[in-house]
């Protein structure tokens, strides 16, 4: 097996939206995670993804299959020393992150581009488990990687400019936008739109307008491809929450409160499209069902 | 003059050494899969067998010196040194309204070539990839740019300009360019020299029929229309693209799909055409085997596919105010009389008969397939782009020195 000069760490839902856009861009990577067959499962849910983009008329299968060669599934993160470019996705906890740094310093030579995918975590202190922090870098993808064309270049406070470039040049690599952020709780697109998601929740909840016509009128009134609170039920409300709860943490203000109507959705295991229930209801395969009307007050008793 | 053509793709490069003293290619292959760990060279010299190497060729300059390297080497090469090579010729898609004619390759050449990326921006990058790759790899030996479009750069502003405001003409260069020039110039030149008659003096019609697919008609040599216009996906159906269609109906597919801009343009250019209508395949053989054993609509393919083409040969002929010739080519136009046959059908009142049992001789090879008393010939003509880019690209060296 060849190993490939970029590699992705965690083959979750981020890892996979990552490994089928560098891959769609035409490069190779090895996917790693900590067991090959979590790996392989991870390139089965790209195989599908990329299926229901064929359905999109997006690709054809002539693309899927080259698309799918491009990708090697591992658990060998030992060839991390041969990549020229290492993005990690695993899941949000500092520790983890911190331990898989420490190892990825360990192996990759000092020009290897490391990058970490976090979208609240501070980069500083995941840099800081190296010995190189300046090479560290963040790069805040947004699901789904393939169809959103932006990524945030999040620098850490001791972030040098070379590192930078070869971000920039990675991001262009992927034919994506990028904008700069200088390292603060919740970038510009968490820290924008999780408020407007609460506020939204806050107009439900007072009974202002129903959950339908809250999303028809920031959709039509405001050109948004999706509604606040159908957005929401996509990045599951236990995300949503986690955010506000590292947001409310690092900059103790009250506008990043929950809106109660928020924990009580996620306390009672309503997380959205991923449970089948939020403000909307979906089927198994995440289609929105279209009941007269939602009402998520009933959907807590 | 020994001539280096090439081709350059995404992830491939096509090339010929060709020797302009006898029009032979000395060798031809091509370099797939570049920028992947396992790309694949095919050579075929010719005088000995085809070989294939696998190695890592990781872009185009890499890919480039892997061909010289080849065509010198001592078991596989045909010459001794890569100084034997007099010129570089390329394939380049798009040459915008600037250039009616191939150019030689300057510094400030490039700098317009770049400017024209806006226009093509699938071919142009990487055409431009293999310039800068022969220009490291060959500094001192001429290069000339052959473009698709330069046949067609006589054609009157009646034929190119689109039923759209005047502005964008002007804005963005939105006006119909047409492709495949090499080709249609090729089989037109040599339809002519098979009816002993200068081109000037002759009304053809050329149906470039391969996985692009274009038509073009020349009166006297010159290019008064085409099939293709802003983009290779105009005119003719082909084997993945629709060819002409009422534009709102992509605007209307896109709404109701909720389609990106990427996601449409891959509708029409890759699942559209004989593939879209069949459901079977883009390749005409396969769709044509499927309509044999009653595919329900392999058949309607293969119709709607030659009606539109029949259309065209119609439409040209009033164009022109006459015809004199017909020549099919490419892949298809070379390889199929089925295709042939539904595509002339009816078309007596203009003069155009065909023999069958010509046509149904003539796949793979040169012919008039004209019937006896038809008032236009008709050929099968195989084409030869590397041969025109060959012959362009001494002329314009020979031209430089002189």
């Amino acid at each position: 097996m060849a190993s490939a000069k970029i590699m992705v760490i965690g083959a979750g839902v981020m890892g996979q939206g990552l490994a089928e856009a560098i891959a769609t861009a035409g490069y190779e990577l090895t996917l790693v995670d900590k067991t090959t067959k979590l790996a392989e499962r991870g390139l089965r849910c790209i195989s599908e993804s990329i299926d229901r983009e064929i359905g999109r008329w997006g690709l054809t299968q002539a693309d899927k299959k080259a698309i799918l060669a491009r990708i090697y599934p591992s658990s060998d993160l030992a060839q991390a020393e041969d990549a020229e470019i290492v993005l990690e996705t695993i899941p949000e906890k500092l520790e983890k992150k911190q331990s898989l740094f420490e190892k990825l310093n360990r192996l990759c030579p000092m020009d290897t581009l490391l990058i970490t995918n976090t979208g609240t975590l501070s980069i500083s202190e995941i840099a800081e488990s190296t010995d190189r922090p300046e090479k560290i870098i963040g790069m805040h993808f947004l699901n789904p990687v393939t169809r959103v064309p932006l990524v945030e270049i999040v620098k850490g406070l001791k972030t040098d400019e070379e590192t930078f470039q070869k971000a920039v040049h990675f991001a262009e690599m992927l034919d994506k936008k990028w904008i700069t952020v200088n390292e603060y709780p919740g970038y510009v697109t968490t820290r924008i739109i999780v408020p407007m998601l609460n506020e939204a929740m806050h107009v439900l909840m007072e009974g202002v307008a129903s959950a339908e016509d809250i999303d028809e009128a920031m959709k039509l009134g405001f050109g948004f491809n999706v509604g606040p609170l159908a957005l929401a039920d996509m990045m599951g409300l236990d995300v949503v929450m986690s955010w506000m709860m590292n947001l409310i943490t690092e900059l103790s203000e009250h506008k990043y409160n929950p809106c109660p109507l928020l924990r009580k959705l996620v306390r009672a295991g309503h997380l959205g499209v991923k449970t089948g229930k939020g403000f909307f209801e979906y089927d198994i395969e995440g289609n929105r069902i279209d009941t007269e009307e939602a009402r998520p007050e009933e959907a807590v008793k | 003059m020994k001539i280096l053509v090439l081709n350059c793709g995404s992830s491939s490069v096509k090339y010929q050494l060709i020797d302009t003293a006898s029009d032979i290619a000395l060798a031809k292959g091509s370099v797939s899969r570049i920028g992947m760990s396992a790309s694949v060279l095919t050579h075929k010299p010719h005088d000995r067998a085809e070989i294939k190497v696998s190695a890592e060729i990781l872009d185009h300059i890499n890919a480039v010196n892997y061909v010289l390297s080849i065509l010198v080497s001592p078991n596989h090469g045909v010459i001794k040194d890569k100084n034997e090579i007099e010129a570089v010729g390329h394939r380049v898609v798009h040459g915008g309204e600037q250039f009616s004619d191939s150019v030689l390759i300057t510094p400030e050449l490039m700098t317009e070539l770049r400017a024209l990326i806006e226009l093509a921006p699938l071919h142009n990058p990487h055409n431009i990839r293999g310039i800068t790759a022969c220009r490291q790899s060959l500094p001192d030996v001429p290069q000339v740019a052959v473009f698709d479009t330069s046949l067609h750069h006589k054609m009157p502003p009646h034929a190119f300009i689109y039923g759209i405001p005047y502005v964008f003409y002007k804005r963005y260069g939105i006006r119909r360019y047409g492709f495949h020039g090499p080709s249609h110039r090729y089989v037109s030149d040599r339809a002519a020299a098979l009816m002993g008659k200068p081109t000037k003096d002759l009304k053809i019609i050329t149906a470039h029929l391969g996985n692009g697919a274009s038509v073009t008609a020349l009166d006297g040599g010159v290019s008064i229309d085409t099939s293709m216009g802003f983009t290779p996906l105009e005119g003719l159906v082909m084997g993945t693209r629709s060819g002409d269609l009422d534009p709102a109906v992509i605007l209307h597919i896109m709404a109701r799909e909720e389609l990106s801009l990427h996601e449409g343009n891959t509708l029409l250019n890759k699942h559209s055409g004989l593939i879209g209508i069949s459901g079977i395949s883009s390749d005409v053989r396969e769709v044509l085997k499927a309509a044999d054993a009653d595919h329900p609509n392999a058949q309607l393919a293969i119709d709607v596919y030659c009606y539109r083409l029949r259309k065209y040969i119609g439409a040209y002929t009033a164009a022109m105010g006459g015809l004199d010739a017909l020549v099919f080519t490419a892949g298809v136009g070379e390889n199929s009389p089925v295709i042939r046959t539904l595509s002339v059908e009816r078309l007596e009142f203009l003069g155009i008969e065909i023999d069958e049992g010509k046509n149904i001789d003539a796949v793979n090879r040169e012919m008039d397939i004209s019937a006896p008393e038809a008032r236009v010939k008709t050929f099968v003509i195989p084409t030869n782009e590397e041969l025109v880019i060959a012959r362009d690209t001494e002329r314009i060296v020979k031209d430089k020195d002189a």
